[in-house]
């Protein structure tokens, strides 16, 4: 009889330190694994229940300001920073990391309603009610900078009040809102072009990153226009139901932007086509603030009056996640930060609040096995996740009284409204009476 | 001063934001309305105070009306009119004219800069310092074109609004100098010299035809109209411009997973590098640098450090040769350690055998060229083999072998019937001295008896068989005792027990021979006249799916011999092997055709009578000698040595054990209980065999076989069951199962007994009712069931309540198909089911990104709508370089500028 000595190179059998972990042989015969399925919707089962127990977004809040903040702007060029204007006239920037101030920039006689820096974050440009426009030399957070903060490097007083403000990207553009719009230049007193499309003022403005010679603004006779800078000209205007908060592009696709709206939801439009929305994000209970789109591209977060901020998917029309304290109050903006990974709110109580962006994700160093142990559980998460006992632990969410009434009653609303149309569709004329679709809906009309 | 200097700023803006709209204004028309700015400026003052304006509409018609008439050349006043539509959104406001008195009177409406603003500002601000002395700059022009109208109408006798706003198109000054001057050149002119080209006269038509026409220009369109128009074709403009995203839009949604990663440059990587940065800063710092830089501290170091270290006296040859050395000893003594844990760690018996097969041969080599050894040896071998012989340790003496033979080898497993026969062999093999000094002669012409029987019938060789048992017997019996005359049984006591065994050997040999006789008698009595029914029998067995055992018997006990042969190669040859050997074939025959009824049996339902009563004859007549030869006949164990256990067991285990102490005396007195432990060998070896024959039949057809139909085949393949009756049973079964049939109603014992109503009436009529609609409703429930109407279909009803939980009820949204769904849920994911190289790709989220790495917006490039999706990676961020601190300043200052944005990328890719 022949014996077959079982030959195994020792390379594979050795471990190089004493720390590492000894190779396990597996047979992956899919013969001997008949309950793969059920082990791995446990499995999901149980990563979806860990999401829970580690879901602790909070990190921290940043006190300082004196009044309610009012407008918050990223610095794209430096990660840990931010700033944050209020309504009392003072512009803060904060360390993230510490979330402590790192300086102020005093001067502004009434609220600041806009905040942007420019790309290469050195610059800093601030407006008002007080009809200026600062600008301002960032400090860089190593202590060795002599930049003096206490006085701008430059006032532009203009005719009208300034609602907002935002920096076109990789330029020396920026552009205001007011009673009208107009785009300044870093080295030009006066605006160097001025847009006006109707007579009621600007609320938001925000350019494209993506495409930066698009523009987009909302107004208060409840429009969004859209501007070229290259044709110098308004292109596209609607009017919705009601009036438009905020609005912000998708920075990975230069084709849409989302319009947090009034009526507590959030509306995706595709540029070219006004006349529907892509995506209607419902969840809020009450005016949706602001907005503002992950880098990614892939989700945004919204800050609403009823005192929370949501999260959204692109694509999705129910919310992934809402944040909220006992603390917090009417949050009136809200940012991405540059990596994804945190979401900064302002609100009413004058502080600004960091959350993590995944709830329950770990900050800090992963190690290989760590991660792809999470790796392994988001991606069994994705795919039981239309079971429904899955479903239902995922979905789960405490909210706070108010919002859950809310929630309630709103929904109840919209049944009962639902209900009715539906019963005067049945009770007329095949045809007389057609519905549209709740995408259209809010939007009256289209101009050009 | 200020004043004026605001209106003309008021002014420029105004012409520069008319810069637009002057494409829709014909050319002859521009030099036109900048005269007759100049002079509304003039009399704007007057205008103001005057009476009501007209509404923009009325005005409108007015100022088409006066354009009509007017020639190129009207007066301001028809200029003025026109104007309006140019100048929509300077119209004085109606509260500013202060129109009806309607309006309260304030200054100013609009927030307006202080007079006095500007002055303070201006010294700080370039953009006005530029305005102003471009202000400067106007005037000199401005005295300039004065001077130059003034020359021109002195020459010309007109006007000089004619001229104005004429300057800076020299061309055009030109034309209308010329027009103005002498109508030299007209288009008739221009024409004369292209006389006789062709389309010449083509030409001159459309020229006549226009001058007869009177030329009217087209009214500009109201502002709104104008932005409106504008707005379209920005919009046209933007849309295209959005469009070309689309495809990298699409693709990045389409992509799997995108990767928002950098190889970032993490900076300095060795502390030489770091410390080749590093600059003194605090003073003691500075102090230190001082003194490791001090030129003198370094030349004294140049010249002595060298020789501070002991080392340095060894030559650099030396050391590398020790090192070599000691590195060479080191890896040997390593692969010395390592190769004796390799060896140690080997399991493989063979191996070991090998290993000690070697060592004894350098034992018994050293023992040849030693002969004090030898004779130790010799002595110590003699020492074991006779404490063998005085305890028969190993001769299921033990207290273990001894209950293990109670309870019956034949219920004991493979492994423990393995131990006895490992064993028995090794007290075989420590008693070997002895009897390799009477081996036996006969193996050679057995073999050759062996080979010469291959061809003889079943029957015959049963004969034969006997009749070697017979003589074997015979032979062991006149060979007698040879006593040995030396060592352990030269003794007198073990002589004496030996005598006796032999004698009681001899004895039992001599009743086996009788017995012998008397059964070759009676079976060549039988054989005659059961061979014709053999025959018969065996053509009938071929009919038999199972009947091809017999043509294929030969050559499988030959085989077998053969293989036995073999095995025995490498031991000595014992006479006790050859006698197994020599006995085999016979068992295996009647193996064979115990078989072979039985297979016969299996096809029952095919044999006629005839045919199972010949079997049964031989049957009986083989079963009529093995019960004639009774279970403590030595001849048994000759003949049967190879059988298998079965038939063994067919005697009780107390006649295992008579048969273990009879054998002792029929082969040699040696061997005792080896039958035992043969058995077991040939049992297994049987058993191949038979292996063996099945697979042998199919290649040793006979070549006049005929095929039996199909139908045939089949109907022989399923001779032994009824499919249909036991699906029929299966089918009832699991309707009972999934519709259970409603219990028979049935009283409660001690309810209702004691008066014997219940016994008298029966069961209560609601039982009986309930019973019976639950029977209707049973039945329902079966001619419900999806297979009620077929007969060979089961199809199962129940719900595995426990996999409910694992089943979607609708299919999830990316999915369009049941079966791609069900497909992608079936593979699992997990790393106890795939291996590590394709785990990454099936848990990979659909965003990878760095914490703390900036992701910087989409930037545009080209996407080939055609191109395929297997690229494995979407990147969109690229890598990029760490910025210097001197081209983040560059950039910086680019950036001051207003750089289009490709330029912008080139920079930040430097």
């Amino acid at each position: 009889m022949k014996v077959k000595v079982i030959s195994r190179s020792t390379e594979d059998f050795t471990r190089e330190r004493s720390k590492d972990l000894q190779k396990v042989f597996r047979n992956y015969d899919p013969n001997l694994h008949t309950q793969e399925k059920a082990v791995e919707y446990t499995r999901a089962l149980n990563a979806a229940k860990l999401e829970k127990i580690f879901a602790k977004p909070f990190i921290g809040a940043m006190d300082g300001h004196i009044d309610a903040v009012s407008c918050m702007a990223k610095n794209p060029n430096y990660l840990k920073a931010i700033f944050s204007g209020s309504m009392d006239g003072d512009i803060r920037l904060w360390d993230l990391a510490t979330r402590k101030t790192v300086c102020q920039f005093p001067g502004h006689q009434g609220a600041v309603k806009g905040l942007t820096s420019s790309t290469n974050g050195e610059l800093l440009v601030s407006c008002g009610t007080d009809c200026t426009v600062r600008l301002w030399k960032v400090p860089s957070l190593n202590f060795d900078s002599t930049v003096d903060t206490s006085k701008p490097s430059a006032i532009y007083t203009w005719k009208h009040a300034f609602r907002g403000v935002d920096h076109q990207w990789n330029s020396s553009i920026f552009a205001t809102a007011g009673a009208q719009v107009d785009i300044w230049d870093h080295n030009r007193s006066e605006p160097i072009n001025t847009f006006q499309w109707g007579n009621d003022s600007v609320i938001s403005i925000r350019f494209n990153p993506g495409e930066p010679n698009l523009l987009a603004t909302s107004s208060s006779d409840r429009g969004v226009v859209l501007y070229d800078l290259r044709t110098s000209s308004p292109f596209k205007k609607i009017i919705m139901q009601t009036k438009t908060n905020s609005i912000c592009w998708n920075p990975m696709e230069p084709i849409n932007f989302t319009a947090a709206n009034e009526d507590c939801n959030c509306y995706t439009f595709d540029a070219r086509k006004l006349d529907e929305a892509k995506v209607v994000h419902k969840d809020h209970v009450s005016a949706v603030m602001d907005v503002d789109y992950s880098p990614t591209g892939r989700e945004f977060v919204t800050g609403s009056y009823d005192r929370t901020v949501r999260i959204f998917n692109y694509n999705g029309d129910h919310s992934r996640e809402i944040y909220h304290t006992k603390r917090m109050q009417r949050v009136f903006c809200v940012r991405y930060s540059c990596d994804a990974s945190y979401v900064i709110s302002g609100s009413d109580d004058t502080n600004l609040r960091l959350w993590k962006s995944k709830a329950s994700e770990q900050l800090g160093v992963l190690l290989p096995r760590e991660r792809k142990k999470h790796e392994y559980h988001d991606a069994l998460k994705a795919r039981f996740k239309h079971l429904p006992e899955i479903r239902r632990i995922v979905k789960h969410r405490h909210l706070p009284k108010p919002v859950y009434k809310a929630a309630i009653l709103r929904r109840t609303v919209t049944e009962a409204e639902n209900r009715k149309e539906q019963r005067r569709q049945a009770h007329s004329a095949p045809g007389s009476s057609s519905r549209k679709p709740f995408r259209k809906r809010k939007i009256i009309k289209e101009e050009s | 001063m200020a004043d004026s200097t605001e209106k003309n700023r008021k002014k420029q803006k105004r012409t520069k934001a008319k810069a637009v709209e002057s494409t829709f204004l014909s050319k002859t028309r521009k030099p036109e309305k900048k005269g007759k700015r100049k002079g509304r400026d003039n009399d704007q003052r007057k205008r103001r105070g005057g009476g009501p304006r007209l509404p923009n509409v009325l005005r409108q018609e007015l100022g088409l009306d006066a354009k009509r008439n007017s020639s190129s050349d009207s007066d301001s006043e028809g200029g003025e009119d026109v104007r309006d539509f140019y100048e929509l959104d300077e119209e004085v406001a109606q509260e500013e004219s202060g129109k009806n008195r309607r309006f309260d009177e304030v200054e100013n409406y609009q927030y307006e800069l202080p007079d006095d603003f500007e002055d303070e500002e201006v010294p700080s601000d370039e953009g006005e310092d530029d305005s102003d002395k471009s202000e400067g700059e106007d005037q000199r022009d401005k005295e300039d074109g004065e001077r130059h109208l003034r020359m021109l109408q002195d020459i010309t006798g007109i006007p000089k609004e004619a001229f104005d706003g004429e300057k800076k198109k020299r061309e055009e000054v030109l034309l209308s100098q010329a027009d103005v001057r002498s109508e030299i050149v007209t288009i008739h002119d221009l024409l004369a010299p292209l006389q006789g080209m062709p389309g010449y006269s083509s030409l001159r038509k459309r020229v006549l035809q226009q001058e007869k026409q009177p030329m009217t220009l087209q009214a500009p369109l109201p502002k709104s109209e104008r932005d409106k128009v504008q707005r379209k074709v920005s919009d046209k403009f933007a849309r295209k411009e959005i469009t070309k995203w689309e495809g990298v839009v699409k693709r990045n949604r389409e992509a799997p997973t995108l990767f928002f990663e950098q190889d970032q440059n993490l900076g300095y990587s060795t502390v030489g590098a770091i410390a080749s940065g590093f600059e003194p800063r605090t003073e003691f710092e500075k102090q230190m640098a001082q003194l490791r830089q001090d030129p003198e501290l370094v030349e004294a170091y140049k010249n002595d450090g060298a020789k501070m270290l002991e080392l340095n006296k060894v030559s650099v040859k030396d050391v590398i040769d020790r090192q070599n050395r000691l590195a060479k000893m080191r890896s040997l003594l390593f692969r010395h350690e390592m190769k004796a844990k390799r060896i140690k760690k080997i399991k493989s018996k063979t191996y070991h055998k090998i290993k000690k097969k070697e060592r004894q041969k350098a034992a018994s080599a050293e023992l040849e060229m030693n002969p004090e050894a030898a004779k130790q040896q010799a002595i110590k071998q003699e020492q074991k083999r006779a404490e063998e012989r005085l305890t028969l340790k190993h001769k299921n003496s033990s207290k273990w072998a001894k209950r293990i033979l109670k309870r019956g080898l034949d219920v004991q497993d493979d492994a423990t019937r393995a131990a006895i026969a490992e064993q028995l062999q090794k007290h075989e093999e420590l008693k070997r001295k002895m009897n390799s000094m009477n081996n036996n002669e006969s193996s050679t012409d057995e073999e050759s008896s062996d080979d010469d029987d291959e061809e003889e019938d079943e029957s015959k060789r049963a004969l034969k068989a006997l009749n070697k048992a017979k003589e074997k017997t015979a032979k062991v019996l006149e060979e007698g005792d040879e006593a040995p005359k030396k060592g352990l049984f030269a003794l007198p006591f073990m002589e004496r027990g030996l005598k006796k065994r032999q004698e009681e050997a001899y004895e039992e040999a001599r009743q086996a021979l009788e017995d012998y006789d008397a059964t070759l008698n009676q079976l060549q009595d039988e054989g005659e006249e059961g061979e014709e029914e053999t025959q018969q029998n065996s053509s009938a067995v071929k009919m038999t799916g199972k009947r091809t055992f017999g043509p294929a018997k030969k050559p499988v006990a030959q085989e077998y011999n053969k293989r036995k042969r073999l095995d025995d190669f490498g031991k000595d040859s014992d006479s006790e092997e050859e006698d197994g050997e020599f006995d085999e074939p016979v068992p295996q025959i009647i193996e064979d055709k115990n078989d072979k009824t039985e297979g016969v049996q299996l096809g029952t339902a095919l044999l006629d009578e005839e045919q199972v009563m010949a079997q049964h004859a031989i049957f009986r007549n083989l079963d009529d000698m093995e019960k004639a030869v009774g279970p403590k006949t030595s001849y048994e164990v000759a003949i049967f040595a190879g059988d298998s256990f079965r038939k063994v067991r067919s005697d009780s285990g107390h006649s295992n054990k008579a048969t273990t102490s009879s054998v002792i005396h029929t082969s040699k007195p040696s061997h005792e209980t080896k039958e035992t432990d043969q058995s077991y060998e040939t049992d297994s070896d049987t058993e191949m065999v038979e292996g063996f024959l099945t697979t042998n039949l199919i290649t040793d057809q006979k070549p006049d076989y005929e095929l039996p139909s199909q139908a045939e085949l089949v109907r022989r393949v399923f001779a032994g069951d009824d499919v249909a009756a036991e699906f029929e049973r299966d089918k009832l079964e699991t309707l009972n199962e999934e519709n259970p049939e409603p219990e028979k109603p049935a009283l409660v014992p001690g309810w209702g007994q004691w008066t014997h109503v219940q016994k008298k009436k029966g069961l209560p009529d609601w039982m009986v009712r309930e019973h019976e609609e639950k029977k209707r409703k049973r039945g329902e429930a079966l001619k419900k069931r999806k297979d009620a109407k077929f007969d060979h279909v089961i199809i199962s009803e129940t719900i595995n309540r426990k996999a409910e939980k694992l089943m979607a009820t609708s299919l999830p949204f990316p999915f369009t198909s049941k079966e791609a769904y069900e497909g992608n849920m079936r593979m699992p994911i997990g790393p106890d089911f795939n291996p590590a190289s394709a785990l990454s790709a099936l848990n990979r989220p659909e965003i990878i990104k760095k914490p703390g790495l900036i992701i910087q917006p989409i930037e545009y490039e080209e996407v080939d709508p055609d191109e395929t999706h297997d690229q494995p990676k979407r990147i969109i961020q690229g890598a990029k370089p760490k910025q210097s601190s001197k081209e983040k300043s560059k950039k910086g200052k680019l950036s001051n500028k207003l750089v289009p944005k490709t330029l912008g990328k080139k920079v930040k890719s430097t």
